[in-house]
């Protein structure tokens, strides 16, 4: 399952979706939303997507997970808008027959996602600074 | 006297470096820049015509030798790459020779975009009626094309000394020229960059069209909104509308040089064509994947 929200993600729902009998492995990757970068403290963070071409993209990873491993089923779910401390971004869920499977693509679906679907962070930090996070663009 | 007979050699192996991509193939009024060239001479009455292009190994090289079969002109297509447009007209002449000697050559860029039919057909006239003239187009105040040589003003490209061009060769033959004014344009007759092209569709009339650029995160902060309106050729490319954006809209000239552009939800490469209903979004750097 594919989708893009506002809503907090309730990840013990997501993980369910994907479970079956048929699978022996269920994997689950949460991305949360970190207080401490290096010596900067975070107070917020907003995303924001590009929603049709996400939702493209978040649909090619999992044709493209599912054509590489023996997937039962897999939710890649994503929250947009303004998220506290602690929060969950990102929700991954993969189930397969097998563990090395779940894990694999579990790794390749976030490592890949983080890369290819336009969805962007804007960090609010505690010394009032905000920034658009683009790494490799440099300065304004 | 019978009509002298005239070929043209139209040199098209160059490397486009100024303008990043092929550019005797961009599109101009709905034609090729080669195929309007090659338009104009058949029109203007010039019925041999040897096309000089890249090799066909060449990324360009298999569509140049097309347009120039379509247009029923002679392809040529060398081993090597002819380093400058003298080589060119040596190879186009070797290749002419073939079928016997003319009285004239006529010589003219494959990238001359103000090439009309009527200045193929005016220094043509001029140069029947005195044909061991060398007859230079003039638009303007200034030289243009076409030029046409007689024969043995062009057989002798061969013995010029290394280094020499075609407008060394004519100047060294003085005596000969006559110049015949073709057109009263001013301006440069070139195309070599991005920003020539677009004077040229500007001067020709092509067709706008306006297509809507999304905008996010550091572009959306930056252009103070979520979308703009940005007016390219109607048969532009990627990078044409990135180079509007950045006349259009300055706030985002940097990020329009450099960053992705998506068109239809999928990255695009700068030679894709964007049309009005082109949904079209620039793509900054996404936050994940620096530290995993």
């Amino acid at each position: 399952m594919i989708e893009i929200t506002e809503s907090p993600l309730d990840h013990a729902a997501i993980t369910d979706r994907v479970r079956s009998t048929s699978a022996g492995a269920v994997c689950t990757f949460l991305g949360t939303v970190r207080e401490m970068t290096g010596e900067r403290r975070t107070i917020r963070l907003e995303y924001e997507a590009y929603p049709e071409m996400a939702l493209k993209k978040l649909a090619e990873l999992e044709a493209a997970a599912r054509a590489r491993w023996p997937i039962i089923d897999v939710s890649l779910v994503h929250r947009v808008g303004a998220l506290e401390l602690g929060e969950i971004s990102v929700v991954v869920a993969v189930s397969t027959p097998h563990r090395t499977d779940a894990f694999e693509a579990c790794r390749w679906l976030i490592d890949t996602l983080k890369e290819v679907v336009p969805i962007w962070k804007r960090e609010s930090w505690e010394d009032g600074g905000e920034e658009w996070i683009h790494p490799g663009l440099g300065g304004p | 006297m019978s009509t002298p007979r005239l070929s043209a050699i139209v040199p098209a192996a160059g490397e486009s470096r100024r303008m990043g991509r092929p550019k005797l193939l961009l599109r101009l009024g709905g034609r090729t820049l080669l195929g309007r060239v090659l338009e104009a001479l058949r029109e203007g009455g010039v019925e041999s015509i040897a096309v000089v292009g890249p090799p066909i190994s060449s990324p360009e090289g298999p569509e140049i030798a097309a347009v120039a079969s379509a247009a029923g002109a002679i392809a040529v297509s060398p081993e090597t790459r002819p380093p400058e447009m003298r080589r060119s007209v040596e190879i186009g002449l070797e290749r002419l020779r073939v079928d016997g000697e003319r009285d004239g050559i006529l010589l003219t860029p494959g990238d001359s975009p103000g090439l009309t039919a009527e200045a193929v057909r005016l220094v043509r006239e001029r140069w029947a009626v005195s044909p061991t003239s060398i007859v230079v187009g003039r638009s303007g105040g200034a030289r243009s094309h076409p030029t046409i040589l007689p024969w043995d003003v062009a057989d002798g490209i061969a013995r010029m000394p290394e280094g020499w061009g075609i407008n060394a060769l004519i100047r060294s033959h003085a005596d000969r020229v006559v110049e015949e004014q073709v057109s009263e344009d001013v301006g440069p007759d070139d195309l070599d960059t991005p920003e020539d092209l677009a004077r040229w569709r500007e001067r020709l009339g092509e067709p706008m069209i306006s297509v809507k650029v999304r905008l996010f995160a550091v572009g959306r902060q930056r252009a103070g909104r979520a979308e703009i309106e940005v007016r390219v050729p109607a048969s532009g490319t990627v990078s044409d509308l990135r180079r509007a954006i950045i006349l259009q809209h300055p706030a985002l000239a940097d990020l329009a040089s450099r960053i992705p552009i998506a068109v239809d939800d999928d990255l695009a490469a700068d030679e894709r064509e964007v049309h009005a209903g082109s949904r079209v979004a620039l793509i900054p750097p996404v936050s994940g994947g620096s530290r995993p």
